[in-house]
């Protein structure tokens, strides 16, 4: 039987960062579903909803959304207009493509920057019904683009040479963010 | 002075090919700078773009429409359809257009259709004789009417950007423009069958047979009798019907057909939630863009500019046309809605167009954008299934994309077959 080489320690740990980020958007979204699933249908039996049913599913579609920012650039899921890098010399093509890892990377640290401020600003608001603070929802923007800069790491040697993601049966890159 | 840093920064960073949400991202976050504007406001700004109870019936019609293609919903539909009219010549034809109808009623988006029962189509024409390039542009073409047949996820959008208009009229308006287009597509493969001689498919059809291909095609065919009319009887809100259609789909498939199992539930879940994240993050940062253009009076200057031209409600509309061709050659119908229906329909009203009949006309001419040449979600979904160049697929696409400019066109000279149908059943 065939071993495979032991990844480096990088590597191990990147693959958890990307299970666990993976699994909490899948969580994310089933929790959401039964919620409102249940609140609609408690009301239709008893009359009575619950209460916290509506604001905890937004905040989980808020963190399911932030926290996917990196793992769907890692498979290519954001869709971009690729005609003009496919239609000028290979090396204009890389030089795009470095500038756009640049200047998403910097983009990711400023909004992950300014979404630490944001959060502090949010320590005294509560939310509505639950009555916790707010920055547990608000946490989301720094944490999600933070993870962003993670995954866009992984990919930005294999992006910049020649388009590359990675590859995984939970997106096609080709059918991808439209609706 | 601001504008114009928004809308170059735009279209330089899609020019170098930078994914839209980023694109869209930073050329706010530059016009913020210009504008001096606190860059905190742009973490606020994202987040609250999202924070919305009827935005959520999108991450759940994509879990419903993955449940139905993973479940089998959407095959018997397909066999439904090649029962119904696979014999006659050009039959794949038929029942790509009729299948792709029918999954419609059930899914809210364009690229489920074409990626989920298309892909099948796509590959059963194939194999059948049928040139790869029609089937990938029948396929593409006829997908589009996913988000003009209710459910629609760009109609729940819609609703949020323009008060004037409800999810449940828009459902009501898009339902015969959808059935047109449907229509004019099953004319053209009429067309198309006879005169490239296309064989005749599939065995002739027994009564017996046909009945038995109905019955277990109606667990699928009620669901779509279960959204509208639980919206409509006030039952249910969008989000709640949408979430309702998720579990549906999950004991139809498990239980009726037998076909999903717990195993495949991950996966699911796994592609709904990317899908999701991929779309929401558009969603918001198009809200933060759409927020820049407030803050610089964006909307207020083009509408007395507008004002100045002295067009009626026709030359106003047809304008609006060749805008959003225009635009939805680069840009998804999702950013489109969010950054111009803000701008265009306060306009529309104010010209005394229908806001609904406005609504119906710029949800079909962006939707239409994703089947243009060169840039098409659809047509990258369709010619990567059925292995076919662009500039062939595009050879096939031009007159069925024709035909759709022409329904475009009736659309926008005649309200009534918008508003006809949601007017009749007193949703206005």
């Amino acid at each position: 039987m065939q071993t495979e080489p032991t990844p480096s320690p990088m590597v191990r740990i990147d693959r958890h960062v990307l299970a666990i980020n993976r699994l909490l958007m899948i969580v994310s979204l089933a929790v959401m579903s039964v919620i409102v699933f249940a609140s609609v249908t408690i009301r239709y039996v008893t009359d009575y909803s619950i209460p916290w049913a509506e604001e905890v599913a937004r905040y989980l579609m808020v963190w399911l959304t932030f926290l996917g920012v990196g793992p769907v650039m890692r498979l290519g899921g954001h869709v971009a207009v690729d005609t003009a890098q496919d239609g000028l010399p290979k090396h204009v093509g890389r030089a795009f493509r470095g500038a756009i890892m640049l200047m998403m990377g910097g983009f990711c640290v400023i909004v992950a920057w300014f979404g630490i401020a944001y959060v502090q600003r949010t320590l005294a608001q509560t939310t509505a019904v639950t009555e916790v603070s707010f920055a547990f929802v608000s946490a989301a923007v720094p944490v999600g683009f933070a993870l962003a800069i993670w995954h866009l790491l992984a990919i930005v040697g294999g992006y910049v040479a020649e388009r590359r993601f990675e590859t995984s049966p939970d997106l096609d890159p080709d059918d991808a963010g439209a609706v | 002075m601001t504008a114009t840093v928004l809308f170059a920064v735009l279209i330089l960073l899609l020019f170098l090919g930078m994914p839209v949400a980023f694109a869209i991202g930073l050329s706010t976050l530059a016009a913020m700078w210009v504008q001096g504007l606190p860059f905190v406001a742009l973490a606020q700004k994202v987040l609250t773009g999202i924070d919305s109870f009827p935005l959520m019936a999108l991450p759940f019609f994509l879990l419903a429409a993955e449940l139905m293609t993973g479940g089998s919903l959407a095959d018997v539909l397909l066999r439904l359809a090649a029962v119904l009219v696979g014999q006659r010549r050009g039959g794949l034809g038929y029942t790509n257009v009729l299948a792709l109808t029918f999954f419609s009623g059930i899914s809210g988006s364009a690229l489920a259709d074409a990626a989920g029962p298309g892909a099948v189509l796509i590959r059963m024409m194939t194999k059948s004789g049928y040139p790869a390039a029609y089937a990938a542009a029948l396929t593409a073409t006829t997908a589009v009417v996913g988000p003009i047949i209710p459910p629609s996820i760009i109609m729940i959008i819609y609703a949020l950007q323009d008060p004037r208009v409800s999810v449940l009229a828009l459902f009501w308006a898009g339902v015969l423009p959808g059935l047109m287009i449907s229509g004019s597509l099953l004319a053209y493969n009429f067309w198309a069958s006879r005169r490239r001689n296309f064989r005749s498919d599939g065995e002739p059809v027994t009564l017996r047979l046909a009945l038995r291909t109905l019955f277990r095609a109606l667990p699928a065919l009620a669901l779509p009798v279960l959204i509208v009319g639980g919206i409509h009887s006030g039952a249910f809100t969008p989000t709640e019907a949408s979430v309702v259609a998720v579990f549906y789909a999950l004991v139809a498939g498990r239980y009726m057909y037998g076909t999903l199992t717990w195993q495949m539930l991950p996966g699911i879940l796994a592609r709904s939630a990317f899908m999701t994240a991929s779309v929401l993050l558009i969603i918001t940062m198009s809200s933060a863009f759409a927020w820049v253009l407030n803050v610089v009076q964006v909307p207020q200057m083009l509408s007395n500019w507008v004002g100045t031209l002295q067009l009626g409600p026709i030359g106003f509309l047809l304008v609006v046309n060749l805008l959003l061709l225009a635009f939805g050659i680069f840009i998804e119908p999702l950013p489109g809605v969010l950054i111009l229906v803000p701008i265009l329909a306060p306009m529309a009203f104010a010209l005394g167009i229908d806001p609904l009949h406005f609504a119906i006309v710029v949800i079909v001419n962006l939707t239409l954008g994703m089947v243009t040449p060169p840039v098409g979600s659809l047509l990258f979904v369709t010619a990567m299934v059925a292995r076919v160049s662009s500039s062939a697929l595009n050879r096939e696409l031009w007159p069925m994309l024709g035909l759709q400019i022409i329904v475009l066109a009736l659309l926008t000279l005649i309200p009534e077959v918008s508003l006809w149908l949601p007017q009749t059943l007193g949703r206005r």
